[in-house]
């Protein structure tokens, strides 16, 4: 080989050899994070602002964090299908080797795909599920930017006894977290020292609420407390409940958030004005940060304002992003990732949150909020707080 | 004594809305043996004509019933003309996929049209609030929904019993072959009584907009009833149909009340037993399948 050609071969080897080094420096370079929501059948509206909820963020704070890109590969989980969510949980940990995921929603998911991020090292944010016990007590890479039910249900209780109410009639819907709530409420009622009206349960499939109505109208109560999940059953409640004459007659109606969702109000119309709900954010809660994501969420899609399912998912991508960023530049190492979310406390649209250091689940301020109708528009209008709610 | 009345009342409400969604069903059902479950998309069309052209054209509601049912019903005659009347002679199953089929696309492109959320409706001042009326508290949209209801039942039942379309479509459901053999022109009386079924379809989806929440999964969530009405009711016939859902409404309704433990179930397992009582609904008319 003449001089020439061996310098070229050289040359050429080492070229080779810094593409290949600047091609792996670059896989370091992305982080990717799996994203697994719900965006068809009957809860395919909370995909579609969760999407619209990214957008807004990756507008604001761009797409990398700490030097890396952040790259989001999205599933669709299509409800609460356990099999389906482990199916692309696996999927998105083994062939896109995605290093961190939010979601899943809904609690059948959650407890599903929990073994597998144990097992793989993938921590998750929960965006969208609420029941107690599912964080912490399943997965040590868990974390939750959403709500636990008795978190919301409790303070609900302690304000309408605090209130004056006395004989409250509770009516759930019949199914996993309906019980939870009905528990919920009955414990924190026993515990202020009152009894309650009477109790119903009503299935998941339901049409006509007057026959609902009419029990109530029996027991005679001063107030209703209802627990129905997202979807056409709290709308209908709310309107069924103005049609009946109980609002009229002055028998107030408490809720939570899942019934008044800003997502909600707009279709259930005047029925909705004076339901009291306890819930952990509200579109017109007054905070500069809220202000502006309102605005940022506006702007980035379709959905005119945002619920709680968005701002947990808003926070989800702001502590992703804190947490790589403080790795500054290292290989992502998950146990560290864990040990920054658990304790960390940082400002929401919502308010102060923290995430408890023992169980990875939420620490937030409980808010009791009225409908009202401000600017032509129904809002929920904050009117108490409970600061520093534990999950429990 | 007046809750049990107002209950009553409200249960025959209830089951004049499912009524005026399956009796086109029925009809098509038992005159053309095509299972039809793109019904309850129709439905919806209506409904989501009235809840968006309300304000969007500012239209009274009372005006848009009318307009439902004529732009349903020329929806429907496209669909028979272009999709249905390729598998009259289909069996069952290759029925139910392709209108399922269809139903699924309806979900989605209503979607796609009109966003995934609820529909707000503003109910008009006429048909809110409760009116004293024999001695107890009604709805006023129910009592509406009653009345044009009974209307809708009668005006069919009369066009069917005594006008020439009537009697020509009482022959085609009857014995089509035969029909067609006396000189009927069957393929057109089967595309006028389809589009008067998808017609009522969008009708009723328009009168249950003051009742039910209008959104893109509004026919899953209402197709297992309307199958139920027409299974009960027999096909085929207006008042087996009537009937039927009457029947219906009354019972959920009442079984909620007297019975909220047992939640849906009582409606489902009086269908059972209608049905092993009566296999072909409560009034099957003579010589069909």
């Amino acid at each position: 080989m003449t001089l020439t050609t061996h310098l070229a071969w050289r040359k050429a080897l080492c070229a080779a050899v810094l593409c290949a080094c600047s091609a792996a420096a670059t896989a370091q370079e992305t982080i990717k994070v799996g994203f697994l929501m719900t965006y068809s059948g009957p809860s395919g509206l909370s995909g579609q602002m969760a999407d619209q909820a990214v957008k807004a963020f990756q507008k604001r704070y761009g797409t990398s964090a700490g030097g890396k890109t952040i790259e989001l590969i999205r599933r669709d989980g299509t409800g609460p299908n356990p099999d389906i969510a482990r199916r692309l949980a696996q999927e998105m940990i083994v062939r896109e080797k995605v290093q961190l995921m939010i979601g899943p929603d809904f609690t059948p998911n959650v407890l599903a795909v929990a073994p597998l991020v144990t097992e793989a090292k993938v921590p998750t944010v929960i965006a969208g599920a609420s029941t107690h016990g599912i964080i912490g007590e399943k997965s040590p890479y868990y974390v939750r930017t959403f709500f636990s039910l008795p978190q919301v249900v409790k303070p609900m209780a302690q304000w309408a006894y605090r209130n004056g109410v006395r004989k409250p009639f509770v009516i759930v819907a019949d199914y996993g977290p309906g019980h939870d709530a009905l528990n919920a409420y009955t414990a924190a009622w026993t515990e202020a020292g009152g009894k309650l009206a009477g109790s119903l349960r009503v299935p998941l499939r339901n049409t006509e609420f007057t026959s609902y109505m009419q029990r109530i109208k029996d027991a005679g109560p001063d107030a209703v407390f209802v627990f129905l999940p997202f979807g056409e059953l709290g709308i209908q409640f709310m309107r069924a409940y103005a049609d009946s004459g109980l609002k009229s007659a002055g028998v107030r109606l408490l809720t939570t958030s899942d019934v008044t969702d800003e997502s909600q109000l707009d279709a259930a119309g005047d029925a909705s004005l004076g339901v009291v709900s306890s819930g952990v954010y509200a579109s017109s809660h007054q905070s500069p940060l809220n202000r502006q994501f309102v605005a940022d969420f506006a702007q980035a899609g379709k959905a005119p304002r945002p619920g709680v399912g968005t701002v947990a998912v808003w926070d989800a991508l702001r502590l992703i992003y804190d947490g790589v960023a403080a790795q500054q530049g290292r290989a992502f190492d998950p146990d560290a990732f864990m040990a920054f979310a658990r304790g960390r406390r940082y400002d929401s649209p919502r308010g102060a949150l923290s995430i408890n250091a023992a169980t990875g689940d939420i620490n937030q301020s409980v808010y009791i909020r009225r409908v009202e109708r401000r600017d032509g528009v129904l809002q929920n209008i904050e009117i108490e707080e409970l600061r520093d709610a534990s999950a429990k | 004594m007046a809750v049990i009345a107002t209950m009553l009342f409200n249960g025959l409400a209830y089951g004049v809305l499912l009524f005026s969604m399956a009796v086109g069903l029925a009809l098509t059902m038992g005159m053309m043996r095509f299972v039809n479950l793109a019904q309850v998309s129709l439905a919806m069309t209506g409904g989501y004509l009235v809840v968006v052209a309300m304000p969007h054209f500012g239209l009274p509601y009372l005006a848009t019933l009318p307009l439902c049912f004529v732009l349903v019903a020329l929806l429907t005659m496209l669909l028979e003309r272009w999709v249905f009347r390729h598998f009259y002679g289909a069996d069952d199953l290759t029925q139910v996929l392709l209108t399922i089929g269809l139903l699924f696309m309806s979900v989605a492109g209503a979607a796609y049209l009109f966003g995934p959320s609820f529909r707000p409706m503003q109910v008009p001042d006429w048909l809110s609030g409760q009116v004293p009326l024999l001695g107890l508290m009604l709805d006023r949209s129910r009592l509406f929904l009653v009345g044009a209801g009974a209307t809708l039942a009668l005006a069919l039942f009369l066009g069917l019993e005594r006008t020439r379309f009537g009697a020509m479509v009482r022959a085609c459901v009857d014995n089509p072959r035969a029909a067609g053999a006396c000189g009927l022109n069957t393929s057109m009386v089967f595309a006028l009584t389809f589009a008067v079924g998808g017609g009522l379809a969008g009708l009723g989806g328009g009168l249950a907009v003051t009742q039910l929440v209008i959104d893109p999964n509004f026919p899953l969530r209402y197709l297992v009833y309307v199958l139920i009405v027409v299974s009960l009711g027999g096909t085929g016939t207006v008042i087996g149909t009537l009937l039927a859902s009457v029947l219906i409404g009354i019972v959920d309704v009442a079984g909620k009340y007297y019975m909220p433990q047992a939640g849906s179930s009582l409606l489902y397992l009086i269908t059972v037993v209608i049905m092993l009582w009566r296999p072909n609904g409560l009034l099957q008319r003579k010589g069909m399948p």
